[in-house]
């Protein structure tokens, strides 16, 4: 057919005849006109790709070319890892057979929402509030908690409020049970000037508990990096909010 | 007296030795052509049944076999013969040439190793048998033997009519067998308890504690006597949730409504409201409506979904622990004062999907919401927060449909991996895994007792399942497209389906039988709903319209004694014009929901497509 004869035009227009013909045998007739262009992408990727692995077995298996063998193992490989089929039968029977065998389990009643255990909610917080950081005992340099607005620290344990722009110790406990509250886990944030250390006015402070700043984790950057729950010390006190027990995670960058 | 089962070859390649040489395979097809063709006219239907399977069968042993050509001159010779409805799958055939296109494809691969059911009479059946044993045809004996299973009935051979009505599936038709097993269709008792009722109560209702006790006007609500219906299921038959104070608050207004409730009839049709939904550029995939019609659910291919109120008050969620913590507790209100009036709003948005959702359902007591998608999660989102509370990850390919029990705790979804999974909200695996379909489950319903569980699949059969073992109790086929939707009766006793091919099919449970078939519309049915007691079945489609059908009319009267039910077909009358009581054409709006209010308006929901 002299197909090297035909221009680069001509060639991309017949492989949208092509696509076009596909897509009639297969019985699909109505879809946008992208469409054609989108699955010839596809196609051209798919194909460079079988293609790529193939030539990679084939010099592995130390042969001259590729051949039928090396494009069925390349295609075997990609189907396993992409294009992936629901189970066989059998197994689907295998397990349904299992399943069904245990009875149903019994109702316990009255017992509030019934939801998974914890864990397996999506009802947890899925943040985490920079922890306050208390006396820095070491006087290794001044720890900057950056962000947030500057001003003068207040330590007034006045209603919570997050976010504001006011600098405040604010601090935010909440109750299990609850819909929207993250469930037990106390945390503060501090928006302190320079200061390293905040004084606490609230007679009813508890104590901290579970600090354990290592100062060589303080970064370059005066990031604080606790390993250890921080329990706040400025909180305006429902009494004992349940705490979680949590393992922090390192605080996030924002600088 | 039933065909020597062959015992079941493994997936594995089956020794084709057995099954005679394949360069043959075009002869024996033609031979048994033309003894078919050649037969009395009364056996020539239901011999005819065995073209589509044989051609099917024997294509993919060739290309299984990887006798490439020869399955290409087979297709090409035979393929024209077969029968209109099965074109879709004649297509997907065509594609497959090589045993590596079969890999991927699990239904054709579950059809190559089950065996297609054909339902013959015994007279038909011996004509056949008699030609195949005759020596020369042994080869082709052996094939029929290997991949067709024939369920012989004594009584008349079917008409061409009455076997295209019940073939179509992926399977054949349903061994009488599967439909033996019996089935609690009856409704589980309702408890009863005072029902302080006052006539004219549309302000003054709240009177509590009224010491007289007027019956309600319904008897199927809340009835008097104490004997067992036989068949219901013992009412601890599955554990179900208890019935909290709201529970039964709520089944005092619904037995309020019930005594409103318009009669339906022939002469009395419901008027139908439709909720068109405008500007729906991110695609309407699923809608749902709550019991009482508050609020209504729309699931988007843009993974969104949203939450609207239906009636003037408007959807408000719980305040922030903050907030919370400054009311007052003891105050008698307190139920009213945890809502957050500042962000109520109309519509309530929910994010939380990576993929179109294509179900959704809100549980009976309008606390939660459940919605299903294409990213294999089934979600359960809190209508008190409006936030995602739970993902159920099982399916691991899109699931097609999810609903609630009627009574709460249980769901149900159905999905791409061909089997239906029963949850309840507080196990994070499923309870129950229902595997049988050779194709996609396309629908999942729960009937009212919450017994059973009806799933409508892509191989066009539709399944009872039963609750409490994960046994396939019937099976029902004669659609010749994926079923979309499915409806029972209120009663129990009945079935709806409705699927690609634009009929309604109507099934009797109890006997396990098709018992009306309702044609009318020309596109995929994908909402059907049967009014609240009953009387009139609706159907609305991509055709763009709301049909309303007779159903006490369609149910009377059915010719089900002992000796057709062991048949397993009764004679289907032709009378869907009869039955049709209205056809109601939207400008062009496919009809995607259908609900029927506590007082019989008719409420239809679609989106508005402008083309």
């Amino acid at each position: 057919r002299g197909g090297a004869e035909r221009s680069g035009a001509e060639r991309c227009l017949s492989a949208l005849q092509v696509m076009a013909q596909i897509l009639k045998d297969m019985g699909i007739t109505e879809y946008e006109p992208r469409v054609i262009n989108q699955m010839l992408e596809f196609a051209y990727r798919y194909v460079t790709t079988i293609l790529e692995d193939a030539k990679i077995y084939s010099s592995h298996a130390k042969k001259s070319g590729v051949d039928a063998d090396d494009v069925r193992l390349a295609i075997q490989c990609r189907t396993d890892q992409s294009f992936t089929s629901p189970p066989p039968r059998d197994f689907l029977l295998d397990i349904a057979r299992q399943k069904n065998q245990t009875p149903l389990p019994l109702i316990k009643p009255y017992s509030g929402p019934r939801l998974p255990p914890d864990r397996y909610c999506l009802t947890a917080p899925n943040y985490r509030l920079k922890s306050l950081q208390k006396k820095v005992s070491s006087s290794a340099g001044r720890i900057t908690v950056p962000r947030l607005s500057v001003g003068a620290v207040s330590s007034r344990p006045s209603t919570p409020t997050l976010g504001t722009p006011s600098a405040q110790t604010v601090s935010v406990s909440t109750k299990v049970g609850t819909p929207v509250s993250l469930t037990g886990q106390r945390f503060t944030v501090q928006i302190p000037s320079s200061q390293a250390a905040v004084k606490s006015a609230t007679p009813t402070t508890p104590t901290v508990q579970n600090v354990l700043i290592n100062p060589s984790l303080i970064g370059p950057k005066n990031i604080l990096i606790t390993t250890n729950m921080v329990s706040s010390q400025n909180t305006t006190n429902e009494s004992n909010p349940l705490k979680r027990k949590h393992e922090d995670d390192d605080d996030y960058d924002n600088l | 007296v039933v065909v020597e089962d062959q015992p079941d070859v493994s997936a594995v390649l089956s020794a084709y030795n057995q099954q005679g040489d394949p360069t043959l395979y075009e002869e024996y097809y033609s031979g048994l052509k033309h003894f078919i063709e050649c037969s009395l006219d009364c056996h020539r239907a239901e011999l005819s049944q065995l073209f589509y399977p044989l051609f099917v069968h024997m294509y993919l042993e060739l290309v299984y076999n990887q006798h490439e050509s020869e399955a290409k001159s087979f297709f090409e010779r035979f393929h024209g013969d077969q029968e209109c409805y099965y074109q879709d799958d004649l297509r997907v055939l065509s594609s497959l040439t090589k045993k590596e296109h079969m890999k991927g494809n699990e239904t054709m691969l579950d059809f190559r190793t089950s065996k297609f059911v054909l339902r013959i009479s015994r007279d038909s059946y011996q004509l056949l048998k008699r030609h195949l044993q005759e020596k020369q045809n042994n080869q082709i004996w052996n094939i029929v033997q290997e991949h067709l299973y024939i369920d012989i009935f004594d009584g008349m051979p079917r008409s061409k009519q009455q076997i295209d009505a019940m073939v179509g599936s992926l399977a054949g038709e349903a061994k009488r067998e599967a439909n033996k097993a019996k089935v609690f269709f009856g409704l589980l008792k309702e408890p009863e308890f005072d029902v302080p009722l006052d006539d004219e109560d549309e302000e003054g209702e709240n009177e509590e504690g009224k010491p007289k006790k007027k019956k309600p006007k319904k008897d199927s609500v809340g009835s008097k006597s104490k004997k067992q219906d036989p068949n219901a299921p013992p009412q601890n038959r599955i554990p179900l949730p208890e019935l909290k104070d709201s529970d039964k608050l709520d089944k005092v207004m619904n037995m309020k409504e019930a005594a409103r409730r318009v009669r339906l009839g022939p002469e009395c049709l419901p008027s139908i409201c439709f909720y068109t939904f405008l500007n729906a550029y991110q695609g309407l995939t699923a809608v749902d409506i709550t019991d009482d019609s508050s609020m209504i659910v729309g699931g988007f291919a843009d993974s969104t979904v949203r939450v609207w109120s239906v009636t003037p008050k408007k959807l408000r969620s719980v305040k922030t622990a903050a907030d919370l913590s400054l009311i007052d507790k003891e105050s008698d209100d307190v139920l009213e004062r945890i809502m957050d009036e500042k962000t109520a709003s109309e519509l309530k948005i929910l994010y939380g999907h990576s993929g179109p959702v294509y179900g959704t359902s809100f549980s009976p007591d309008r606390n939660y919401l459940l919605s299903c998608s294409e990213d294999g999660t089934v979600r359960l989102w809190s209508l008190q927060t409006f936030t995602c509370l739970v993902g159920y990850k099982g399916h691991n390919y899109p699931v097609w449909d999810t609903q609630f029990s009627p009574y709460g705790y249980y769901f149900v979804s159905g999905g791409h991996d061909r089997v239906a999974r029963l949850w309840a909200t507080d196990h994070y695996q499923p309870l129950r895994i229902f595997a049988g379909h050779l194709a996609d489950v396309t629908c999942t319903r729960f009937h009212p007792n919450s017994n059973y569980i009806a799933t409508g699949s892509a191989d066009r059969t539709i399944r009872l399942w039963d609750v409490l073992n994960g046994n396939c109790v019937r099976i029902f086929t004669g659609h010749k497209g994926p079923i979309h939707s499915l409806a029972f009766s209120p009663n129990g006793r009945f079935l709806a389906t409705g699927a690609t091919d634009g009929r309604v099919l109507l099934w009797d449970i109890g006997h396990g039988l098709m018992v009306g078939e309702l044609k009318g519309h020309t596109d995929t049915i994908y909402a059907l709903r049967f009014s609240r007691d009953g009387e009139i079945l609706a159907s609305g489609s991509m055709d763009n319209t709301v049909r309303l059908w007779d159903a006490v009319k369609a149910f009377e009267d059915l010719e089900t004694d002992d000796f057709t039910t062991a048949t397993g077909h009764i004679n289907l009358p032709e009378n869907s014009q009869d039955l049709l009581l209205g056809t109601y054409m939207t400008k062009s709006t496919p009809v995607v929901h259908l609900h029927f209010t506590r007082r019989n308006l008719l409420l239809a929901a679609g989106a508005y497509s402008s083309q």
